[in-house]
């Protein structure tokens, strides 16, 4: 490059000047009340109880969250059924479930997100908000017939107002529940329980002490290791612990977590009770009754460890109960048995968090001017919330996957099993049929729920139903540049939390360090952020009066 | 870094100083003239040219979006002004000066680490008088460089893991496992020697072919000095890659910010953040994770431009001291 | 470098062997650990028992990887992006080099100065990001190969390569009245052989080892490489439950379904190594001695 002369840098520099228009597309969004020449193919009349069916075939694109338990098949009589039934092909792009929420960034950052983005957990809109990409879904619930009769129902118009930002409008359709019901627990082994003379542990301490008593029959083992991890380390474990010890974790861990004792929102990471949480987690690491990989294996890992006898206890939800760990134990060794046993409780008593808002789905702000919009919307408030759209996405279709007996009651055709309901059946109601695939309808009326819980998870939703639940935290609505602000501190904050609360867990650092750790959270963007949050819900207080 | 990069350099180590080599017309053709008689050469450059003004030219532009809002969907070169906004929001991020930290720190260890091991394995290499013996090895150690950066990982990972090798060896001596990729303490070590598994075989190509194109009668000249073997390495040898040495410097100096961002990817989790998240992985997840563009452009475009400086100022400080530069 | 070893340079050259036996074992161990792991069972990995030599022959997983259809359509679109990649690269390459390689060329510095100076600085992720995207080139295979289409490098490489061909015969050939692009591809290219299959194998390998491009752009499963195969696997985005393992299969593949499928991912570059390595040197060394 002898000839590479300062001069050509500076021409090359000068090919800068070379640039291209940029390739605008965008438009403005219309006045949310102007639906005209968006009503093609759209019903006239379309109520509670209708069908929706378009009046010409329509596709529509949206995302799916491919779990790999039941992995997308386009084959599956769900798709078929949902066009046969409304005229609608859904068009699909298949991401694979723990890329979900990054893929869901990539692609609607991209500018060419599909039209319907299920799986969205209230909150997680957020960030798009501000990027303006997504549309104020509450603008439009007058479409959705089926969606506000639930929410009239079963009362839930508080819930929806923790989700309103602060130009009063919410940005996500969650899935509706009729009551708060938890999914998720801890497997026990049951037989090793058995075989020790020991009791099903109802408290994290007890839990504690069998874990001991496990490790000392089996000392070559840790008696736990957890699964979930990914992306979130300990996502389900210390989301349960979180809940028992009134703070919040993994899963359901927020950097601002209310307190309703002082009126206001506290930093989640300077609670004494999210100190305590990490106390007993540590104490099982530092006892070697968990595994310490637990917070970073793939679940494939530490299914592994469960079903070939080397742990123990393991996170569970119902599904996984039964098509994972029982079939795998029951080939590996003979006579294990397992359980879900009810959440264990710890300093909080008997309680239930949760919200009555499941995961649901936002719509990209493109939709909005297409033609087919207002169709696209009585579609989704049909499959969505329609009881003959949640039956579907559910059950499947009548004569096929399910019969209805004489009482009401739904039954599943002798040759298909769902979460080992029906044993004998050789035909898996998700992998085969698509059903209960994870991304259409969640939440339901408390009857169709129960439908489609087997004997033993009934016991486990009515130990579960008699605790309290917990009031929901009261909204605090952002404003545009709070929110922009806010993103830049919400996730390197909740990171770096993660980040520490496995050190701790892990006994990298040392519980001593707890104050000086508070102070660098406060330090990293953590005062500033509760300040933002606190602000906002005064504002939004007194806007209420 | 990888090689790939930094293996043009030769042209100038063999021509210090960049003296003019080319044949300058004894007169200058006008453009008029030019065109006519080279209008097909220009045309073989028009495709190539729009491959750089589209993919190269048009991304620095691009980081405009640093001083203006970015709305998904609309234009790539933003909406509307927003001045220094994201500088200043960036400036007083304090993860940003953690993650900047990081990657100075994981930077310099790559280069103190994987810059000279590569000279004397080729040294080493060099004394080999078995020529066989010489081509099994270079032919072994060049092989990690073929890999995909995701297959290093996947074997980096298999080898760590509590079941892995590493593991069993420490299991051996009566240690307890160490779980190596979910410990921030571990991840400089492990991040560092698996680039230079991956590199060290590569990188000494280029000094191998400086050392056949040292002259022989140096040697000769130097041993009827008296000098010994390693007399000779040091005051024959050595000068004579100096130039390659310090042009793989110089280059090494500037990809010094965008370090080893596809393996850091696959190898960090947010166990490791605290000594694993470098400037490029931030603004990965800044940007394209949570959809804060705008603001991870403004951090890119200081990432970018703190490699410009880098390269230039290296380059200026060895033409001034060792008379070596790039250009 | 004749003369009489001394005692001090023998001891050297024991030492010396001994070091480079060390590199070579140390670059060679962690490889064929995998494909030990690759055919053990998973009693004695999980163990950590197995170093050298499988343990516990079994062969499960692979033909659980080798029966998933996934795997294959993966591995054939990254023999297409491969190919296709590497075919626009050298044609962009090659074209370009030699335009670079007249000397006397009217504005040569600039075209050399445009190539160059993106070796130095660059527009950074998120511009070509969103460049990428606002193109719309996601989902399609040109978002992997058209943003990596020249390589400055290697467009060197081939420029110092052009520049030492003997002058004479391109005159010649223009005398014969030969267009350039007759020069270039009856003269020139056939003169290339050396230099055009070492770019072909420079390009080849970084298309077939790719990945972050493909994790970034592409959305949809039918049009991933084998490495996004792989990357999705070690990060626990897919497991075995994706390849269709059941029962007492799940608990071998757990154990080593990476190392086969890296195993598997290596076997075409480890199979044509030993016969294109020493093109990979010349082709260095072509930019290294051709000033």
């Amino acid at each position: 490059m002898s000839e590479l002369s300062r001069r050509s840098m500076l021409f090359g520099v000068g090919a800068v000047a070379l640039g291209l228009a940029g390739c605008s597309t965008g438009g403005g969004t219309k006045k949310a009340s102007d639906l005209s020449g968006n009503s093609a193919d759209s019903m006239t009349a379309y109520a509670v109880g209708d069908r929706f069916k378009a009046g010409k075939p329509l596709t529509f694109t949206t995302l799916y969250d491919d779990n790999t338990n039941y992995p997308y098949n386009k084959d599956w009589l769900f798709w078929s059924e949902v066009s046969k039934r409304t005229g609608v092909t859904l068009n699909p792009t298949i991401v694979p479930y723990s890329d979900y929420e990054t893929k869901r960034s990539v692609i609607i950052g991209a500018g060419s997100a599909p039209s319907i983005i299920p799986k969205t957990y209230p909150g997680q809109e957020v960030p798009f908000i501000a990027s303006g990409a997504i549309l104020p879904v509450s603008d439009y619930t007058d479409l959705m017939p089926n969606f506000k009769d639930k929410v009239a129902k079963w009362n839930l118009e508080g819930d929806l107002d923790a989700l309103r930002q602060d130009d009063g409008k919410y940005y996500v359709l969650p899935g509706l529940h009729q009551d708060v019901w938890p999914d998720y627990s801890l497997a026990v082994r049951t037989d090793v329980l058995q075989k020790l003379g020991l009791q099903t542990p109802t408290t994290w301490d007890e839990l504690h002490t069998v874990l001991k008593a496990m490790k000392a029959a089996h000392p070559d083992s840790y008696p736990m290791s957890d699964r979930w991890s990914i992306p979130t380390p300990g996502g389900n474990l210390l989301n349960l612990l979180g809940q028992s010890y009134g703070t919040a974790g993994g899963w359901g861990y927020n950097n601002a977590t209310w307190d309703p004792n002082a009126g206001q929102f506290v930093l989640t990471a300077g609670m004494d009770q999210y100190k305590q949480m990490l106390q007993y987690v540590n104490t099982l690491v530092q006892e070697k009754l968990l595994d310490p990989e637990s917070f970073t294996q793939t679940d494939d890992q530490a299914k592994a460890k469960f079903t070939s006898g080397k742990s123990f206890v393991i996170s569970t939800n119902a599904q996984e109960l039964v098509n994972t760990y029982r079939p795998a134990l029951a080939t590996t060794i003979p006579g294990a048995t397992v359980v879900k046993i009810p959440v264990p409780m710890g300093p909080a008593g008997a309680t239930k968090m949760g919200s009555r808002l499941e995961n649901g789905l936002m719509i990209t702000k493109n939709a909005r001017n297409s033609p087919d919009f207002v169709a696209m919307m009585q579609f989704i408030d049909w499959l969505w919330y329609s009881d003959e759209g949640e039956v579907l996405a559910k059950w499947g279709v009548e004569g096929v996957t399910y019969t209805v007996d004489p009482a009401g009651d739904y039954r599943f055709t002798p040759d298909v099993n769902y979460v080992g309901l029906n044993p004998k059946g050789t035909k898996n109601l998700q992998k085969d049929f698509g059903f209960m695939n994870g991304n259409f309808a969640y939440g339901g009326a408390t009857k169709l729920l129960d439908s489609m819980f087997s004997a033993e998870e009934l016991v486990f939703q009515k130990a579960m139903g008699a605790r309290k639940t917990l009031a929901v935290p009261p909204p605090y609505p952002l404003t545009e540049d709070e929110r922009q602000q806010s993103t830049l501190w919400d996730t390197p904050l909740k990171d770096y939390v993660t980040q520490q609360t496995l050190k701790f867990v892990l006994g990298d650092r040392p519980l001593s360090q707890w104050d000086a750790f508070v102070g660098e959270v406060k330090s990293k963007g953590g005062t500033s952020y509760l300040n933002l949050v606190n602000k906002a819900y005064q504002r939004y207080k007194g806007k209420k009066g | 870094m990888s090689s790939t990069k930094t293996a043009d350099l030769l042209p100038d180590a063999r021509s210090p100083g960049g003296g003019g080599t080319s044949p300058v017309p004894a007169r200058r053709r006008s453009w008029r003239q030019s065109l006519r008689r080279d209008w097909q050469l220009y045309t073989l450059a028009v495709v190539p040219l729009v491959f750089f003004a589209v993919f190269r030219y048009l991304p620095m532009i691009g980081n405009v979006i640093a001083f203006r809002q970015f709305e998904p969907g609309g234009s790539v070169f933003g909406d509307h002004w927003v001045g220094l906004e994201y500088i200043r929001m960036f400036l007083n991020d304090p993860t940003f000066w953690d993650v900047f930290t990081n990657t100075l720190v994981l930077g310099l260890l790559t280069l103190v680490v994987c810059f000279p091991m590569p000279i004397i394995l080729a040294l080493l290499l060099n004394e080999l008088r078995n020529r066989y013996a010489k081509r099994i090895v270079q032919s072994v150690s060049y092989l990690p460089h073929f890999l995909s950066v995701v297959i290093v990982a996947g074997i980096v990972m298999e080898f760590l893991a509590a079941d892995g090798s590493v593991n069993s060896a420490l299991h051996a001596v009566g240690h307890a496992p160490i779980l190596f990729l979910q410990q921030p303490g571990w991840f400089r070590s492990v991040y560092v020697s698996s680039e230079l598994w991956q590199t060290v075989g590569w990188g000494t190509i280029l000094y191998l072919a400086a050392l056949t194109s040292i002259d022989q009668d140096l040697y000769e000249a130097a041993r009827i000095d008296g000098a010994n073997r390693w007399q000779q390495t040091w005051h024959v040898t050595l000068p004579g890659i100096r130039p390659t040495m310090i042009t793989l410097l110089i280059l090494n100096i500037g990809t010094f910010m965008s370090i080893g961002f596809e393996k850091i990817m696959l190898l960090y989790n947010p166990l490791t953040y605290s000594t694993a998240d470098v400037v490029s992985t931030y603004l990965y997840r800044m940007g394209v994770v949570s959809n804060n563009f705008s603001y991870a452009a403004a951090i890119g475009l200081f990432e970018s431009l703190i490699g410009l400086v880098l390269i230039v100022s290296a380059n200026k400080i060895s033409r001034r001291t060792l008379g070596t530069s790039l250009w | 470098m004749v003369g009489r070893p001394t005692r001090g340079y023998r001891v050297f050259q024991v030492c010396n062997t001994i070091i480079l036996t060390l590199v070579v074992v140390a670059t060679l161990y962690p490889l064929v650990n995998i494909v030990a792991r690759s055919f053990s069972g998973e009693g004695y990995i999980n163990a950590g028992q197995v170093n050298l030599i499988p343990r516990g022959f079994n062969i499960k997983t692979y033909k659980a990887v080798l029966h998933d259809s996934t795997f294959w359509t993966d591995y054939g679109n990254t023999v297409l992006y491969t190919v296709v990649g590497t075919a626009i690269s050298l044609v962009l390459t090659t074209c370009y080099a030699y335009v670079l390689s007249k000397r006397n060329l009217r504005g040569r510095t600039f075209l050399v100065g445009v190539a160059v100076f993106t070796m130095f600085f660059s527009g950074g992720l998120i511009p070509n990001y969103l460049l990428i995207s606002g193109l719309g080139m996601r989902n399609t295979i040109w978002s992997l190969v058209l943003p990596n289409a020249i390589s400055v490098f290697n467009l060197l490489v081939m420029k110092s390569f052009f520049e030492g061909m003997p002058t004479e015969l391109e005159e010649a050939a223009a005398i014969d009245g030969l267009s350039t692009y007759g020069t270039l591809l009856r003269i020139v290219l056939p003169l290339s052989k050396a230099v055009i299959a070492t770019m072909t194998l420079f390009y080849a390998v970084s298309f077939w080892n790719s990945w972050f491009g493909a994790f970034l752009y592409l959305d949809r499963p039918n049009l991933f490489p084998v490495t996004l195969y792989l990357r999705n696997l070690i990060a626990g985005a897919s497991g075995t439950g994706s390849v269709g393992f059941t029962g007492s299969d799940a608990a071998q593949a757990a154990a080593n379904i990476q190392s086969v499928t890296i195993v598997l991912t290596t076997i075409p570059i480890l199979a044509v190594y030993p016969f294109v390595q020493r093109y990979f040197v010349s082709g260095v060394m072509i930019g290294a001695v051709k000033g």
